[in-house]
């Protein structure tokens, strides 16, 4: 069964590249558009992964990880923040909130799908 | 756009207010050179020991003085009007302009943004359309590892099963050549018999020959020989009657003969006109094999060539997928700077109240502004052009595992 994974994008663009690299190599991919976008598609389903963009509308990257990390069924899911930022201030900030890898954009697609398949679930 | 009517803001006409104000702030200082003309006028008139004509000179030292005062404040007003129309109209620039301005970035925003996500989507068309064609192509020609039903198994098993044809053919002649070599030891069984006819017809005239004797000996003998002489007789009929006999096997066995040497001249015809189709079989069927295995090469060099040609423009497409990122940080960048813009006609308005309350200019605090754009930024080439510096397209390999 494939893994399925949720990307979190303001930029359609962003979330359509990240779509092509992991359906490529099989996986299911999710899209939401911000924050609370992204909480709403984490229920009813099972996502083992989630890759999130930082800054972006009414929700942003680092709110939603904390938000996430309260979540008892997605307590454990691996959080991959994929953005501009690049202010160790900022990583620090998604660190302490439970992200597991930082990737500055622009990205290429073997990188990504390299963390990826080091970080989804089993 | 903006409508006609917005720029009547920019007119001294809507400086009145502000110019009023600017009046009220003028007149202490308005009336200085009538008093002036006032003091001179009475002090001369007073020093002429108030006469008449000093009392002239005293009033033009006054009117002077008024028209001296009128003067100044009329320039003084057409300063402060002017003041007050730049100022406002430096207000409606931020009111009117620079909220087009932003809406002009954001609606490219947006628009760069629908057109980067389409053509996103059109290469991970392209990149999935080469996939499938890759794979079809690859099980069609049988090249990939796994594949069980392609041309080069279809091939394979041909060339299988056209082999074991052959070799059953093969098979079937070497049964026939042992059927021709029994055939051959028939005829050396015919010779036998026909030998072992002459000597039964050898021995039917022996037995005659000795039965015309003993016919002899009987009639020597006279009456009592008569027994024998009927004896002699009946051997004389049997030998005549195995002569007959030896004879008819004679022919019966050279007709067998004569058969079995056509049946043998039909087997080894049929044996050479086997040997004969089976060879022009065996080589139709290897030109058949051999010009399927060069369509069949033809066709998985192909599928190679596809496949390798298929890899690399999948590789090219990731790295433009990588370079449209670029739109992504541009059109943060410009999100930022139409923040920044929304927030200069506050900054102005500010400075017009100011002005309005004290009647002096109040200079727009830039650095605030500037302070304010710097808060936003996400990006180091963001703060390395605001620094002055120039960037070059950033690279992607900057990954943090926590």
């Amino acid at each position: 069964m494939a893994k399925n994974i949720l990307i979190v994008d303001d930029s359609a663009s962003v979330r359509q590249v990240v779509s092509i690299a992991l359906r490529g190599a099989g996986y299911e991919v999710q899209e939401g558009c911000d924050g609370k976008d992204a909480l709403s598609k984490l229920k009813g389903q099972k996502v083992h992964m989630i890759i999130s963009d930082v800054n972006m509308p009414n929700m942003d990257g680092i709110s939603l990880v904390k938000a996430v990390k309260q979540l008892p069924a997605y307590k454990f899911t691996p959080i991959v923040m994929l953005t501009t930022e690049s202010q160790e201030s900022k990583k620090r900030e998604g660190q302490e909130a439970g992200a597991k890898a930082w990737i500055v954009k622009p990205f290429k697609p073997d990188q990504l799908l390299g963390v990826v398949q080091k970080l989804v679930l089993p | 756009m903006p409508n006609m009517s917005s720029t009547t803001t920019l007119s001294p006409a809507g400086a009145a207010t502000p110019f009023a104000t600017g009046l009220r702030g003028l007149r202490p200082h308005a009336w200085h050179c009538t008093l002036l003309g006032a003091a001179g006028g009475i002090s001369t008139w007073a020093a002429s020991g108030w006469n008449a004509w000093a009392a002239i000179g005293g009033g033009v030292l006054l009117a002077a003085g008024v028209i001296f005062d009128r003067q100044r404040a009329l320039v003084e007003r057409r300063r402060q009007a002017r003041t007050a129309a730049f100022v406002s109209g430096t207000e409606a620039l931020g009111r009117e302009l620079l909220p087009v301005w932003g809406a002009h970035i954001e609606s490219s925003r947006q628009q760069m943004e629908t057109a980067i996500a389409e053509l996103s989507q059109r290469f991970g068309g392209i990149v999935d359309r080469l996939d499938q064609a890759m794979k079809a192509s690859s099980m069609a020609a049988g090249s990939s590892d796994s594949a069980s039903h392609g041309l080069v198994a279809v091939f394979d098993r041909s060339t299988q099963e056209l082999n074991a044809v052959l070799e059953s053919l093969r098979k079937a002649t070497a049964s026939n050549s042992e059927m021709h070599a029994e055939v051959q030891n028939l005829g050396s069984f015919v010779t036998e018999l026909q030998q072992m006819a002459a000597e039964v017809a050898s021995i039917a005239s022996q037995t005659n020959l000795l039965a015309i004797n003993a016919a002899i000996e009987a009639a020597h003998a006279g009456e009592s020989g008569r027994g024998f002489s009927v004896l002699a007789q009946e051997v004389r009929k049997l030998s005549a009657m195995s002569g007959e006999t030896g004879r008819r096997m004679t022919d019966k066995v050279n007709l067998v003969g004569q058969a079995i040497a056509k049946a043998r001249q039909s087997a080894e015809a049929s044996a050479a006109r086997e040997i004969a189709s089976i060879s022009v079989c065996e080589g139709s069927i290897n030109g058949v094999l051999s010009g399927f295995h060069n369509v069949t090469q033809a066709l998985v060099e192909s599928a190679d060539v596809l496949k390798r040609e298929s890899i690399g423009i999948q590789s090219e497409i990731c790295e433009a997928l990588v370079q449209l990122q670029f739109q992504d940080r541009v059109s943060q960048v410009m999100s930022h700077v139409r923040q920044n813009i929304e927030q200069v006609p506050g900054e102005l308005a500010a400075s017009r109240e100011g002005f309005e309350r004290t009647g002096d200019l109040q200079p727009v605090d830039a650095a605030a502004l500037l302070a304010a754009l710097q808060k936003t930024y996400a990006m180091a080439e963001e703060h390395t052009t605001h620094r002055g510096g120039s960037v070059s397209a950033p690279a992607s390999e900057e990954i943090t595992f926590f």
